[in-house]
């Protein structure tokens, strides 16, 4: 069949009518062979431009077009549309951009009209290589994966099941024949996937939380129940992500289920198998600051209320003989064959939500934290004031006295990172408060350099920690700890001159850093880290609740320091995004430009198997050949490349395509 | 009705190629019971003139080997293609340019200077004498073919109908061309008359291979004793099976391979590749520290990619003349 090629061009009124001669341009491809009708048209992007394309493909009986007008990023998609609605497979149309590229780049018009004519030509030869390519759809998957079981991952999973579809359905009545309505309804599911052995996170540690000083764990309490018995909600504790491969809308996840080795089903969290438990090791769960079982829950209240067996400790695990939660479990809940498992979910949607972590005071040596008894980070100090925590809410010294003067240093190793976390002026002013509440005589001094207190509540508090006798020191940052042997000394400069000041404990504000499963979640899903190590977000303005990866969402401190109200927020706003784009029951249209693998070509060499970045592409060993799954392709070009024997192609960028460009431009 | 008449000739090639004429054993009774050869030069006597003195097309067909270096190869080749119907490119050397088409990193004048000048360690040539076109000697001028700076492959000179790939091309595909021609069954014009899948189709050591193909460390197959059943691309020994077509043998993995040498490349690559060395590179540049890749400096990739050896050699040895580079550019 004769093609019939229409060629137009756009003056984008004055932006090319002004800088480059169009209607020479017109003339000239209109003598190019099967080229039936060239054109320009003052705004092509106008609606009386696209009724003009759209009268132009119908009449002119077109079979491919080329449009030369501004960057394609601006209005393809509006040409595809106006293609498609003409009757013409969109892949059948190129764009050429000869605003950007030529109009306002090229101020001599002979050599403007000369490129731009070039880019045309180029286009047309292009366009007869180009083959019509269909959309495909597939079903889309609703549910969500949040990772994470922190404040941020609990608000969205709650945000995400609160409500369903409804769905009518009309059946006939076989023996009336009258319809009949059937109604039901259809539920987002999500899986909550937590690293530890509860949900709750670092917030469900904290005994009183700012701005409203309210105990964190009686706060999350309701939302963590929730949770945990909402029947949508498939909480995973325990496990961890392994593998992702898919794209927005279809996502397969693996998840690795830890072997807890007390069933969460059969255990009613009663405790009694703790205390026959022979072993006893530091427990982080409080910082090292108590001990724990080998069977143990991390804190008092931790949720979901089963406890887990260390096997690292655990003497049964570990071929001794000792059997002893087993025999005090009135439940049948303890069971040693209890294996890992990989368990795999499909999913629409991601939100990463794996939180922060406070960084380690060590690397910060003149603070003398590791090296001299009393000296604390703030989370420590946190898990001391606590009534969940290790010595049941006082605040004692190593040797079980009451401190009597305390300093809080802010802003540790704040230079070194290169970033200000935000919200560590705030939780010291609020422990000061709690100290000063449960010793009233009590010394507290603050170091600081500066201070961040930018909320509306904020400088309240601060006020408030002012008036009940803290002293507040600005020290130009030099601050260090030494010991005379009995008491600490933290010296310090103002304005040059040396000071110092004997003090019991001392307690350090460290930066807040990127959790450490950060990096292997960003490979897995091939999404960009920020120069601190936090994830990326697509915009840090406009979009700061999403990755730059479709269907991937962030939320809370894993994106950057914030306190307990903005990662609510952030997470929130996440899973509202998630609810308008991932409809129940809705179809989603699969990316058109993908690879395909010819068959009669590819010899099974594997070379482009390992290669995607996506897992798309599987070997089929009875054919010898590799074959890619169209879900999950998303037409990078990698394998293309790679393909040693051609066999592998690139809808719509194949290398007649690109060929034919290039040989016109560099005739 | 008069039987059809063959040619052979040769060009620039190492007569590897008559070989694999003469290779067809018995069969060659069975080609001459067919057709008449009518001009043969490597095995029977004919001159040139003879050709001159045919008809236009009255060859059925002329198989040519070697690639085109010299003016005399270019003038017999136009000579073929005038009194023949049909021409195949018979080998490596007359597909792409083959193994002389290596000269093409070179030019006349310093392939003169390393076979001819004093640098040359197997000859002494004190006056410095060079082959020339014209020389005139007491009992008048001498003339020899004039020698090109670049070797072209055949269809760069002339026409070429199909194509019969390797060096030299396994006679049992030789038979079959000459059993389609006489039967009329042949494909689209431009054809290399061989199997389109690369070599690990057929290749018994392609089940070695693992799913992710990576490679850290490369070797050279004269360092190595290879191992008999692995595949070499999954051990570090480059091997140009993936980007070069099956073919060479009837069945099994290939002569090569069969003798434990990797795949030098020399039936060609697969209908849509259009330059091997471009897609090896690209193939291997691929799977060469695939792991931890992104951690890796300029200079470490550097180092690992460094490790292969003469890779224009390597990857163009049969292919530089028909490649996107064709030659080196010299100043």
């Amino acid at each position: 069949m004769q093609e019939r090629i229409g060629v137009f061009v756009c003056k984008c009124s004055t932006n090319i009518g002004n800088k480059i001669d169009v209607d020479s341009i017109v003339s000239d491809v209109s003598n190019i062979e099967n080229v039936v009708t060239a054109k320009s048209h003052n705004v092509l992007c106008s609606n009386e431009g696209l009724e003009f394309l759209m009268n132009e493909i119908r009449e002119g009986n077109l079979s491919r077009m080329v449009i030369a007008a501004c960057t394609p990023k601006m209005y393809e998609q509006r040409f595809m549309n106006v293609c498609e609605a003409s009757g013409l497979n969109p892949y059948l149309f190129q764009m050429t951009n000869i605003r950007e590229q030529v109009a306002w780049v090229t101020p001599d018009k002979d050599l403007a009209t000369e490129k731009a004519k070039t880019l045309c030509l180029a286009a047309i030869n292009r366009i007869s290589f180009q083959e019509s390519i269909e959309k495909k759809e597939i079903e889309v998957q609703p549910d969500v994966l949040v990772i994470g079981g922190g404040v941020a991952g609990i608000e969205a999973t709650l945000t995400l099941t609160s409500r369903g579809r409804k769905i009518i359905l009309v059946e006939e009545d076989d023996d009336s024949g009258t319809p009949e309505l059937k109604q039901s309804a259809q539920f987002r599911k999500v899986y909550l996937v937590e690293k530890s052995p509860c949900i709750a996170g670092f917030s469900g540690r904290f005994e009183e939380v700012y701005q409203t000083m309210e105990c964190a764990p009686c706060m999350l309490a309701p939302e963590l129940q929730e949770v945990l018995q909402k029947d949508n909600v498939e909480t995973l504790t325990y496990s961890e992500v392994e593998e992702i491969v898919g794209s927005f809308g279809n996502f397969t996840v693996k998840i690795r289920r830890k072997a807890r080795y007390v069933s969460e089903e059969a255990c009613i969290g009663c405790n009694a198998c703790f205390e026959p438990c022979p072993v006893e090791v530091m427990n982080q769960n409080n910082l090292g600051l108590s001990k724990r079982k080998a069977i143990y829950i991390p804190y008092a209240g931790a949720l979901p209320n089963v406890p887990v067996i260390d096997k690292e400790n655990c003497l049964h695990l570990n071929g001794k003989e000792c059997n002893a939660c087993e025999q005090a479990c009135a439940f049948g809940a303890i069971n040693f064959e209890d294996k890992e498992q990989i368990i795999e979910r499909n999913v629409g949607a991601i939100i990463l939500a794996i939180g922060s972590k406070l960084s380690d005071p060590t690397q910060y040596p003149q603070f003398g934290y590791g090296k001299f008894d009393n000296v604390l980070s703030a989370i420590q100090i946190e898990r001391l004031n606590a009534t969940n925590g290790p010595t049941g809410g006082k605040i004692l010294l190593k040797n079980g006295q009451e401190p009597k003067s305390i300093a809080f240093i802010y802003c540790v190793g704040r230079k070194e990172i290169g970033y200000c976390s935000g919200i560590c002026c705030m939780y010291m002013s609020a422990l000061a408060q709690h100290v000063k509440e449960k010793l009233p005589d009590v010394k507290i001094y603050s170091f600081y350099t500066d201070l961040c207190l930018p909320k509306k509540e904020h400088q309240r508090i601060f006020e408030k920690v002012l008036n009940k006798g803290v002293e507040f020191i600005r020290s130009d940052g030099s601050e260090y700890v030494d010991s005379d042997g009995k008491q600490l000394i933290v010296k310090y400069k103002i304005e040059s001159s040396k000071k110092s000041q004997l003090i019991d404990m001392v307690v350090l504000a460290p930066p807040i850093e990127p959790n450490q499963d950060i990096e292997k979640l960003a490979k897995l899903l091939e999404i960009p880290l920020d120069e601190n190590g936090f994830f990326s977000e697509e915009h840090i303005l406009m979009k700061p609740y999403a990755a730059p990866l479709e269907g991937v969402f962030i939320a809370g401190t894993c994106q950057g320091p914030k306190d307990i109200g903005d990662s609510v927020s952030q997470a929130s706003a996440a899973a509202g995004k998630i609810l308008s784009k991932l409809m129940l029951g809705e179809k989603l249209e699969l990316e058109p430009i993908v690879a395909e693998i010819d068959e009669e070509i590819c010899c099974g060499c594997n070379i482009c198997i390992g290669l995607c970045p996506f897992s798309a592409i599987n070997r089929d060993s009875e054919r010898n050949i590799a074959i890619i799954d169209d879900t999950l392709c998303r037409g990078c070009g990698t394998c293309v490349a790679a393909c040693p024997s051609g066999a592998t192609k690139a809808r719509n960028f194949t290398l007649e395509q690109i060929s034919a460009e290039i040989r016109e431009v560099a005739k | 009705m008069a039987k059809p008449k063959v040619a052979f000739y040769w060009c620039a090639s190492c007569g590897g190629c008559e070989e694999a004429i003469v290779d067809l054993n018995e069969d060659i009774l069975k080609v001459v019971e067919l057709v008449d050869i009518v001009f043969w030069p490597c095995a029977m006597d004919f001159k040139y003139q003879d050709v001159r003195n045919m008809k236009d097309n009255e060859i059925t067909v002329a198989f040519i080997n070697g690639a085109i270096r010299t003016d005399e190869q270019e003038e017999m080749a136009n000579l073929l293609r005038k009194k023949s119907q049909l021409v195949i490119a018979f080998g490596a050397c007359s597909h792409m340019g083959g193994i002389p088409g290596l000269a093409n990193f070179w030019d006349k004048e310093t392939i003169f200077e390393s076979s001819y000048g004093k640098d040359c360690p197997s000859v002494d040539n004190p006056d410095n004498i060079v082959p020339l076109t014209i020389s005139s000697v007491p009992e008048g001028e001498l003339k020899l073919p004039a020698f090109h700076n670049t070797v072209k492959s055949l269809d760069q000179v002339i026409d070429v109908d199909y194509y019969i790939p390797g060096c030299s091309p396994a006679p049992y595909l030789t038979m079959k061309a000459i059993g389609a021609i006489l039967a009329g069954e042949l494909p689209k014009k431009g054809t290399v008359l061989a199997p389109e899948k690369s070599l690990c189709d057929v290749c018994e050591r392609n089940e070695t291979k693992p799913e992710k193909m990576s490679l850290t460390k490369i070797k050279r197959i004269s360092e190595v004793i290879a191992d008999p059943e692995k595949c070499f691309l999954a051990e570090g020994i480059i091997c140009l099976g993936p980007v070069t077509i099956a073919g060479c043998t009837n069945e099994g993995s290939g002569r090569c391979i069969t003798a434990n040498m990797p795949c030098r490349g020399c039936y060609g690559p697969p209908p849509k590749i259009t330059d091997v060395g471009v897609k090896m590179i690209s193939a291997l540049a691929s799977i060469i520290g695939l792991e931890g890749e992104e951690n890796m400096s300029e200079e470490e990739v550097e180092q690992l990619m460094s490790q292969i050896e003469d890779p224009a050699g390597y990857f163009y040895r049969f292919s530089l003349p028909k490649s996107l580079l064709r030659r080196k550019r010299m100043n």
